[in-house]
């Protein structure tokens, strides 16, 4: 795995910006960005907006969540905020409070 | 994986890094990072702030402090503007610095002892090191005499245990009398002195 690893523990309080992917053990608050992928694994918060090219949530997000690709809300997710992404996916078990824009 | 933390190449934080855990950077962060684990600054990766870790091993950029619970090591390559502070400071030809440098603080016991002996003056080292030899074995005998003998010397015997004994009392600071006191003559006579 080449991307970046936010580890369990850890804090990011600003902006993140990559261009490859990011996944999320610790926090994220502020904005973050990247071309690449981003998965935020159970137990990860992030208290930002998240842009990636596709955005798999295991943990907690509370922000808008943009994605040029698709977004995934695995069971035991939770997102408090709008999702823009051409493909969405709630499995059964997550939290979502928000809107959804699928580009229609 | 979770406690290790990775800005990769191409990844830029504008905002502070903190936590537990190590963390390596490859990327950019302008602001401070500051870890209980290590840190590890990749030849590409640059950091405009301080960083405080256990231990830092820097082959990048930095404009900032570095301080270190542990060691602070520069390696080839490196470009550090700013402080470093820790109980262990390396640096490697090649690395650059701008700034003050101060090896201070508490770590490992045995890590002092090793810096002391490459930073430090070396001859009162090798005064002590056959130093307590002798006087390892002196307090065995007095002990059966007397009860209240230090408890320090009591594992001095034991080889390996030698080097330990002369770090606790150099954490104390008797050494630094002691080392003066230590003429070939004098030395002698302390010791016959003490046995009595």
């Amino acid at each position: 795995m080449a991307g970046s690893v936010i580890g369990e523990g850890l804090t990011i309080e600003g902006e993140l910006t990559a261009d490859e992917e990011v996944a999320v053990h610790g926090t994220v608050r502020g904005v973050l960005t990247t071309s690449g992928p981003v998965h935020i694994a159970a137990g990860g918060v992030v208290e930002a907006d998240v842009s990636a090219s596709s955005l798999t949530i295991g943990g907690q997000v509370t922000g808008n969540a943009t994605a040029r690709d698709r977004v995934d809300i695995q069971a035991g997710g939770r997102l408090i905020g709008d999702v823009k992404a051409s493909r969405l996916t709630i499995a059964d078990g997550a939290s979502f409070k928000g809107s959804v824009d699928m580009d229609v | 994986m979770p406690s290790t933390s990775i800005i990769a190449q191409g990844t830029v934080v504008r905002g502070n890094i903190r936590g537990s855990g190590s963390i390596e950077i490859r990327g950019r962060v302008h602001g401070d990072v500051e870890v209980d684990g290590d840190v590890a600054l990749g030849e590409q990766g640059g950091v405009e702030g301080n960083i405080r870790g256990a231990q830092l091993v820097i082959a990048g950029q930095v404009a900032g402090d570095l301080q270190g619970a542990e060691a602070v090591l520069l390696e080839r390559g490196a470009r550090v503007v700013g402080d470093l502070t820790a109980p262990r400071i390396g640096v490697a030809e090649g690395a650059l610095v701008r700034g003050r440098v101060r090896t201070e603080g508490e770590p490992a016991a045995p890590r002092r002892a090793a810096v002391a002996a490459v930073r430090r003056v070396p001859e009162p080292v090798r005064l002590e090191r056959p130093a307590p030899p002798p006087v390892a074995p002196a307090p065995v005998p007095a002990k059966a005499a007397a009860a209240p003998a230090p408890v320090a010397a009591a594992p001095a015997p034991a080889s390996p245990e030698r080097k330990k004994a002369p770090d606790t009392r150099s954490a104390d600071r008797p050494p630094a009398p002691v080392v003066p006191a230590l003429g070939k003559s004098v030395r002698g006579k302390k010791k016959k002195v003490s046995r009595a």
